[in-house]
């Protein structure tokens, strides 16, 4: 199943500081000093959403991208933290949310979160590969449709408002700047974890995994064990996004968790690339800014404004069909063909 | 049958026993303490019935699905979007001629050409990448659903059964005794719900059938099995994979008009139907036409019964019933280990 | 240099358990009879070959061995321990190790990090979250593997652009890693050059001698060379057992494999 046809090349041994070329500073910066110069509605809306969805597409490029496991419950398990965060905390729903402190309510979002997404990972992992991609969907429609229906716990159709980051510090998290800074860092963190990961035992094993589960079976690791354990990794990521979701919104509903935005995660990961972990954002960015603008664009071209998921789906299929390495893979295609002496190479292959 | 018995004892007792107690629920007439305890007989007959029937037109949808994927390990998710546009296409033609059984032949026809076209353009372009062949059915699907919405809307059509079909029919199942003389009352059934059934076993065995007993079917198993050996035999396997394509396209077609019929054309079911064939598929087992058989049996009645006597949590019916098959039996009922 | 170390002799070594000891094994695959009745005593150390012609069952034994194929009836017994229900992963920590006829490897992967993940599998901290440092014991020991094969020039080279006689050695080296007590090489030798032959048989004999092997080959010249004990395999039997001089010399040995055609 090689959607990826090769794999990220990592440099060791260099101090990783001195490694960083120009570029990654210049975003750093552009990153760090963004509200000085932009709207509360970009830093807010498209730059937070950016970040969040990101961060959630993230945990499935590291099942896919490393793992090889294709899994469409990363949106879901997010749900799961969202709900979580309404009922163990404070929402408008008086009735079911419990009102604990922060500190007890966060961790135990992400707690349940996990063990969901350790559970779902469980019962996924034991069939081929091909077969992940079903498994998880029937499994992320199910939480949708359990979560419209039941009222005692998740309070049906209409969900929980009201939904609020803690007081921490004195800051109002939900401040476009704090906010913004916020998803900043829980995405940077998120980022650097999955890369620090992929050349950790852990990661490396998982791709090992991914490439030849019976060789890794016959060099002694437990492969079943790997792949839940990547599934639990990617919980805890898809957790994290899903509270700072829900937070955003101010308010988590089974929607939030539907067939749509769960497929929705897998379009962005794929647009963006399934590589390398900056593949995610790039995805989830370029899907933010088509959300928030296309209404205009297919307005002046002619169409109707709800013709979003067309322009989506057929962007999606283009991608897929020329390349399936996403943005990532079209840039890694540009920057080889610049590379090329077009004197001694007149053949005009891409190597 | 007799291999099973002597290998699993206790499973086969224990089904043994389900069966005797569910004859004995169907036929008897039955005593005051379980109409109270349970409801009336005829709401349970009603929704075995439903249930079975509802299986029925799964079936239909699902083994298109698990045949798509038993030949070529493709994940086809524009499967519910070929039942959708084939209850598009059936009303449509319904309501133009008039003739409800024509909306059929249509379906299969515009489906199975859609399905010759995804394998021409598609995937015979993408062999061998089976998770690139999926996401870009995941990208058709959007499309065709959007493409859907624009040119029918948002309403919900029901494509009307022909007179000779409407109706109830009286079945010689008992629901009670009229006290006043005695008299056995019957069950009434719709009689076009019946038909449909038995169409549905009809093609059912028909295809089983064409798998066991033809040579193309014995090709397309091999084919299942090992594909590359196929192909090396010299044996026209590009043929047999537009062929099975095009079939369990039209098939998903068809079974659109029978929804269309059953319930109603609209938006989303699309999306329910393919949900609906994966749980199927998961629970029967892939590329298992009796798989998808009994898989559409159990989830059609799981549903129904759930939806009369659970009603808030049919759906976790159906899915707990999964769930308990992936984590036992990860292969589906009659899959491959 | 040929192992020439009596069988006794190490027996008093290592103890008195067999390394590996089938009985009464079997194998059916629906009415095909891959392995009938196999009954194999190695003792710990020991270097056995076994021959057969294609189709005999030798890599089916194996696979059974190692845990691929679960046995229809019978028992392997690893160094006194019966190994016959453990999962593939559970057999390898047991010291027992495997290289493959069509090489098996971590193709997305390095050289290094293909034998840096065969010494982690057998050792702790398989899921460790921490990148091994610089002077991590077992990326030592994988880059010393590396330069037993002689394969340190392209330790940052993927896997899939190896050449063939590399991913050979690439699959010796993973097959070494972590101490093992007892590996089966299924035709190390296929595919290599006369040199890159010499050099396998350097390897193979200049194992440390508690590590005892059994080897499948089709290169008779490699596999009488390294072996001290011979097992012939015959449509999934054995049908004949002795030292590789009595084993070239036997009529019956001759007539059905050496020379003679197909049965």
């Amino acid at each position: 199943m090689a959607l990826v046809e090769s794999r990220p090349r990592e440099t060791r041994r260099i101090g990783w500081l001195e490694r960083l070329p120009a570029s990654y500073w210049a975003l750093g910066a552009v990153l760090l000093l963004m509200p000085a110069f932009a709207s509360d509605f970009v830093i807010f809306q498209i730059m937070g959403w950016t970040f969040i969805l990101g961060i959630i597409a993230l945990s499935l490029m590291f099942l896919a991208g490393y793992g090889g496991m294709v899994s469409l419950v990363q949106m879901s398990v997010a749900g799961v933290a969202g709900y979580m965060i309404a009922i163990c905390g404070d929402s408008a729903i008086e009735t079911i949310s419990q009102g604990w402190p922060w500190y007890i309510a966060i961790p135990l979002a992400l707690i349940i979160a996990v063990a969901a997404g350790t559970a779902v990972g469980w019962l996924a992992v034991r069939t081929e590969g091909i077969y992940t991609i079903m498994i998880t969907l029937a499994i992320a429609s199910a939480f949708f449709y359990f979560a419209r229906q039941n009222y005692v716990i998740f309070n049906g159709f209409s969900g929980f408002n009201g939904v609020l980051p803690p007081e921490l510090f004195g800051v109002d998290w939900r401040a476009p700047g704090a906010f913004y800074y916020l998803t900043l860092f829980w995405a940077t963190a998120g980022y650097l974890a999955v890369l620090y990961l992929s050349r950790a035992p852990f990661g490396l094993a998982l791709q090992g995994v991914r490439d030849n589960p019976r060789r890794m079976a016959a060099l002694g690791f437990n492969v079943t064990a790997h792949r839940v354990a990547a599934y639990s990794f990617a919980a805890l990521l898809a957790g994290i996004g899903g509270i700072l979701l829900t937070w955003q919104s101010a308010q988590i509903s089974p929607g939030t968790a539907g067939i749509g935005p769960v497929i929705d995660i897998l379009v962005i990961a794929v647009i963006g690339g399934l590589r390398h972990p900056i593949g995610p954002f790039i995805g989830a960015f370029i899907y933010v800014l088509l959300k928030t603008f296309a209404l205009d664009a297919l307005v002046a071209v002619g169409l109707g404004g709800e013709r979003f998921q067309l322009l989506i789906g057929v962007g999606f299929v283009l991608i897929v069909f020329f390349s399936p390495d996403g943005v990532l893979g079209l840039w890694e295609k540009v920057r080889q063909n610049r590379g090329r002496d077009l004197v001694r190479d007149p053949s005009g292959e891409a190597r | 049958m007799r291999w099973f018995v002597n290998k699993h004892p206790v499973w086969a007792g224990f089904i043994i026993i389900l069966a005797a107690i569910a004859l004995w629920l169907i036929f008897a007439v039955w005593p005051e303490w379980l109409v109270d305890a349970v409801g009336r007989k005829k709401i349970f007959l009603n929704a075995l019935f439903n249930g079975i029937t509802l299986g029925g037109l799964y079936f239909l949808v699902a083994s298109g699905f698990t045949l798509i994927f038993g030949l070529m390990r493709n994940v086809n998710l524009a499967h519910g979007s070929l039942y959708l546009l084939g209850g598009y296409i059936g009303y449509g033609v319904a309501e133009w001629t008039g003739y409800w059984l024509l909306a059929f032949p249509a379906a299969f026809i515009v489906a199975g050409a859609f399905g010759i076209l995804l394998q021409l353009v598609v995937f015979r372009r993408m062999e061998g990448q089976d998770l690139r062949q999926t996401l870009v059915t995941i990208g058709v699907s959007i499309v065709m659903a959007d493409l859907m919405l624009w040119i029918w809307g948002g309403d919900f059509y029901n494509i009307r059964a022909p007179s000779w079909l409407s109706g109830p029919m009286e079945t010689f199942f008992v629901t009670d005794v009229r006290t006043s003389t005695g008299d056995l009352i019957f069950l009434k059934y719709p009689m076009v719900r019946v038909v449909i059934f038995a169409a549905s076993v009809v093609v059912g065995i028909g295809m089983w059938l064409l798998l066991s007993r033809t040579r193309v079917g014995m090709m397309i198993r091999a084919g299942v099995d090992d594909s590359q050996m196929l192909a090396a035999t010299g044996a026209r396997i590009q043929l047999a994979f537009l062929g099975v394509f095009a079939f369990g396209a039209g098939l998903a077609g068809m079974a659109g008009v029978v929804g269309g019929t059953f319930q109603s054309v609209a938006p989303g079911e699309d999306i329910r139907f393919l949900l609906a064939s994966l749980v199927v598929v998961i629970v029967g087992g892939m590329g298992s036409i009796p798989g998808a058989a009994i898989g559409a049996l159990l989830i059609g009645l799981a549903e129904q019964f759930g939806s009369v006597y659970f009603p808030t949590y049919a759906v976790v019916l159906t899915f707990l019933i999964m769930v308990l098959v992936l984590a036992f039996r990860p292969q589906g009922l009659m899959g491959r280990a | 240099m040929i192992a020439q170390s009596s069988v006794t002799q190490r027996l008093s070594a290592t103890g008195t358990a067999n390394a590996l000891e089938l009985r009464g094994v079997s194998k059916l695959f629906g009415a095909l009879a891959a392995l009938s009745d196999i009954n194999i005593t190695v003792r710990p150390g020991e270097r056995r070959a076994v021959l057969g012609s294609n189709g005999a069952g030798k890599t089916t034994l194996f696979n059974c061995v190692t845990g691929d194929f679960p046995l229809t009836t019978g028992a392997i017994r690893f160094f006194g321990e019966d190994i016959s229900a453990f999962p593939a992963h559970e057999r390898i920590r047991r010291g027992l190790r495997r290289t493959y006829q069509i090489s098996l490897l971590l193709n997305g992967l390095s050289v290094i990090d293909n034998v840096y993940l065969a010494c982690r599998g057998v050792s702790r901290g398989r899921f460790s979250f921490l990148r091994p440092r610089r002077d991590d014991a077992l990326m030592a020991s994988a880059e010393t593997l590396v330069r037993v094969v002689s394969l340190d020039s392209v330790q940052d080279a993927l896997v899939s652009t190896l050449s063939h006689g590399q991913q050979r050695q690439l699959e010796i080296a993973m097959a070494l890693a972590g101490a093992p007590r007892f590996i089966l090489f299924d035709e190390p030798a296929a595919g290599l050059s006369p040199t890159e032959r010499r050099d396998l048989i350097q390897i193979l004999t200049g194992l440390p001698s508690h590590m005892g092997f059994i080897i499948i080959e089709h290169d008779m010249d490699v596999a009488l060379r390294v072996a001290e004990s011979v097992t012939m395999m015959h449509n999934g039997r054995i049908f004949k057992e002795g030292k590789p001089s009595e084993i070239e010399d036997d009529p019956e040995v001759q007539a059905l494999y050496l020379g003679g055609g197909p049965d």
